[in-house]
């Protein structure tokens, strides 16, 4: 059983979602705050998100609350930053136990306090948060941007996306960058974090077998949240006539190359079509039975992943592979034939079929897990959207081939990313 | 013959278990209102099983690294309609993998679940390999073997493992090289086939809302007549291995931003059956979250003084014949890293543990693991992953509430053992 409960307004922004069922061993609470996604802004988001869960008035040090959250049973605090196009979202998780399996206890309350605390009562030091606490995570923060270059195969999307939208606020790293988390002091973070609280439009939601009728009243007691004047986040740009294909190459020491490229699709998500450039997406590189899988890995053995990925928000999709370096000129052109074939509709009722169930199957999916689920339907409400599963699922069940055909039109290359070796090594 | 029905009443969960004549063991978790339906199809035979013989036969066969890797990417091979596709058409997700001991073949599905099953069952019965289809499946695997090369968190790992073990093939990695993979024929793989997958190695867990009798039914009726029980034992020949370390610290560069490090230290005493086993692995993973978890004062004291990060996990892996548990994370200074923590252990051998953090552990650990059967997931790698050790998953819990400090200390003091701890490092260029 899984029902999703009318959104309850809380504040004047600030909602409460609820999802009730019985299904799960866990009840899972996160908190939601949206930002604009700008330079300026990004990196003292990050930071935020990391010290926040460093230490509160009543638990003032990770080990104390750490120790708390085992206490409870093995409860899980997670905060994290993330991009939702030009949105920057920062959320607060607390996953706990169902009491059903911890003897009847029910420990939910305990933890909505804890969140709160975490959330409005850091633990301070003369009126800021504890310097050595702020000069850590500003520390950490710092190795953690440098340290994207690790994940080479992430590396080279994010990479893509940065070049490919310079000129736009879009191509924000989701912690930020270093030379701005540099000039972050302790007071401006604690006076950004302020206006965080005051100016976020926030969004709560609980997953789990919880009381519906107190649970208004339960949350009510233990969140407080007061968000008087909502920063303006306008929609994102998403045409872009492209006049020349950038194309950028990086030079790592590197044992394969990781060839990305970018391209704007131009169908915004309240379109009709946008359904159809899903298709066209899953089509063309979703998974084992798409078009790139096949005729890219499978026949011609260039590659052993290859996808292609479309972000809602910004309306770009990638397409991205793990190549030998001689062969990205090849690689290069089988992708951009792909994409031309699909354009001259060279895909079949199957291959429309088959996507259709491939997307499907992840979206009914969702329903059991209780993170995915939560991510899921707060994305949704940052477009604006409140189907149900049954009704998604059936926007995507009516594309038809002229659907795909007609968002495929738009599709345009913008940016095409390398990531070569030949690093200088001193 | 009915299924067996095991309930275990802390998870409020149940698992039906069949063994058929030719070996088979089934086992199907019911997890009502679950939209999500998961099958697995595995047999015992990893990447350390590279030296083998059959009980009659008088040859060992020795094949080349990468070879139980390489036999599952060849399994998705048909000579009629391929196994990606039919899996497609119904709607369902099908994947594989390897890893040191065994192979799974796996789906997951919302709809069309009996049908699913019958095309896992089907396609892993029948292997079709050419030497072309070898060949062309050479520069795929070659790909995936330079992907791992640039993980930095693979290679510390691996590295780790070669300043373990000498001879032990646990050190080997799981996909082989571009070298050993381009040495393997179509005999070679053949050969591993007919040994390994055989009723009497391999199994079957479903988890999901799903008919009991119906899927049981189904699966029975997918067998195929040559699926038969191997006659005679395969025996694995493992290599001596010492109880020493073959290399105390083992560093290499790779463009990182800033240094990863594993700290290994190697089992001894490996020769500990089900539930001694499985008592064993709940002591080594409480006796890391105590040290190093993220409540200990370790963990405080590197974390505040800039040497590690949020990114410090450990865990315990083992087998019948090896165990290492490690301790993985970035560190500016991983050499200081790793005195501090010898030190502390050194420290906890004279004064001993603290019984408040182990009673703290193991609650949380109770919970923890009761958190994770919310995954379907979870509950399908982790039960096969137990079974091929002699385990059943639901022992897990009942054995974590018995747990008790004494033996937990003792276990302490024989696993940590310094002088067979190794350091790996992975260090920017």
């Amino acid at each position: 059983m899984i029902r999703r409960l009318e959104p309850i307004k809380l504040k004047d922004y600030t909602k409460l979602h609820v999802i009730k069922t019985d299904k799960f061993k866990t009840n899972l609470i996160g908190v939601y705050f949206q930002r604009p996604l700008l330079k300026e802004e990004a990196s003292k988001n990050s930071l935020l998100s990391m010290i926040l869960t460093k230490g509160t008035k009543n638990y003032p040090s990770l080990m104390e609350i750490n120790r708390k959250m085992e206490d409870l049973y093995g409860a899980v605090l997670a905060s994290d930053v993330n991009k939702k196009g030009e949105r920057h979202i920062i959320q607060f998780k607390m996953q706990l136990p169902n009491k059903k399996y911890i003897g009847d206890k029910d420990i939910l309350e305990e933890g909505l306090s804890i969140l709160n605390e975490v959330i409005n009562s850091p633990a301070i030091q003369n009126s800021f948060f504890i310097e050595e606490i702020f000069l850590q995570e500003k520390d950490n923060l710092k190795e953690k941007i440098k340290g994207r270059v690790n994940d080479k195969i992430k590396y080279a999307v994010d990479r893509c996306i940065e070049e490919m939208c310079k000129t736009e606020n879009f191509s924000v790293y989701e912690y930020g960058d270093v030379e701005e988390v540099e000039k972050i002091n302790n007071a401006d973070l604690y006076k950004h974090y302020k206006k965080v609280l005051a100016s976020s439009p926030a969004d709560i939601f609980i997953v789990g077998d919880v009381n519906e009728d107190n649970v208004e009243d339960v949350v009510k007691k233990n969140i407080q949240l007061e968000v008087q004047d909502p920063v303006i986040i306008p929609r994102e740009e998403i045409r872009k006539k492209v006049e020349n294909v950038n194309v950028i190459e990086d030079k790592e020491n590197v044992n394969q190359g990781k060839l990305t490229l970018g391209y704007r699709t131009n169908i915004p998500y309240e379109s009709e079509l946008y359904e159809g450039c899903v298709l066209f997406s899953n089509i063309l590189g979703g998974g084992p039975n798409s078009k790139l899988f096949k005729n890219v890995r499978e026949k011609e053995s260039l590659c052993y992943y290859i996808f292609s990925k479309l972000d809602k928000f910004k309306s770009i999709m990638v397409v991205s592979s793990g190549i030998e370096f001689e062969n990205y000129a090849k690689t290069r052109e089988l992708i951009e034939k792909e994409i031309e074939s699909l354009k001259k509709g060279h895909f079949t009722e199957e291959d429309i079929e088959v996507a259709k169930k491939s997307i499907i199957n992840s979206i009914k999916s969702l329903t059991d897990a209780p993170n995915m689920l939560m991510d899921f339907y707060y994305s949704r409400l940052l477009s604006g959207d409140r189907d149900s599963i049954e009704e998604i699922i059936n926007k995507i069940e009516s594309v038809n081939k002229g659907m795909i055909l007609e968002a495929g039109k738009e599709i345009e290359l913008d940016t095409v990313y390398f990531l070569n070796k030949g690093k200088e090594v001193k | 013959m009915s299924a067996r029905e095991i309930y275990n009443d802390v998870l409020n969960e149940k698992i039906y278990s069949k063994k058929l004549e030719n070996g088979l063991e089934i086992f199907l978790m019911p997890k009502k209102d679950y939209t999500k339906k998961f099958a697995i199809f595995a047999t015992r035979y990893g990447s350390i099983d590279n030296k083998f013989r059959i009980s009659g036969e008088e040859e060992v066969t020795e094949v080349p690294e990468g070879i139980a890797h390489f036999l599952e990417h060849k399994l998705f091979e048909s000579q009629e309609e391929g196994v990606f596709e039919r899996f497609s058409k119904l709607g369902a997700n099908v994947n594989a993998y390897t890893n040191f001991n065994s192979t799974c073949y796996l789906f997951s599905c919302t709809d069309n679940f009996y049908e699913s099953l019958m095309i896992l069952i089907d396609f892993v019965q029948s292997p079709y390999l050419t030497d072309e289809n070898v060949e062309k499946e050479k520069g795929i695997i070659e790909q995936e073997i330079r992907m791992y090369e640039d993980n930095p968190n693979w290679k510390v790992f691996f590295n780790a493992l070669r300043g373990l073990y000498k001879e032990h093939p646990v050190k080997i990695d799981i996909a082989g090289t571009v070298d050993s993979i381009y040495k393997i024929t179509r005999e070679d793989l053949y050969k591993c086939y007919n040994t390994f997958y055989v009723p009497n190695n391999m199994m079957v867990f479903i988890v999901g809302d799903v008919d009991v009798d119906k899927t049981f039914l189904t699966i029975e009726q997918s067998l195929k007549s040559e699926f038969k029980k191997l006659e005679g034992k395969i025996e694995r020949i493992m290599p001596n291995e010492s109880e020493n370390v073959h290399k105390r610290r083992v560093e290499e560069n790779m463009s990182v931003s800033i240094p990863l490090f594993n700290i290994a230290f190697k089992d001894i005493n490996n020769n500990l059956r089900n539930r001694q086993l499985l008592i064993k692995d709940l002591e080594i993973k409480m006796l890391l979250d105590i040290i190093v978890g993220k409540s200990s004062k370790l963990y405080k004291r590197l974390y505040d003084d800039g040497l590690i990060n949020e990114n410090f996990e450990h865990e315990y892996t083992y087998d019948l014949t090896y165990g290492h548990s490690i301790i993985g994370g970035e560190s500016k200074n991983p050499d200081k890293v790793y005195e501090i923590i010898c030190n502390e252990i050194e420290k906890i051998k004279k004064i001993g543990l603290n019984r408040k953090d182990f009673e703290r552990i193991k609650r949380k650990s109770i919970g923890q693991h009761i958190s994770y059967y919310n995954s379907v997931e979870f509950i399908g790698n982790t039960f096969t992953s137990y079974y091929f050790k002699g385990i059943n998953l639901f022992d897990y819990i009942i054995e974590l509430n018995r747990i008790n400090f004494e033996s937990v200390h003792n276990r302490f003091v024989e696993h940590f053992d310094i002088n067979r701890s190794v350091l790996s490092v992975i260090s920017p260029n």
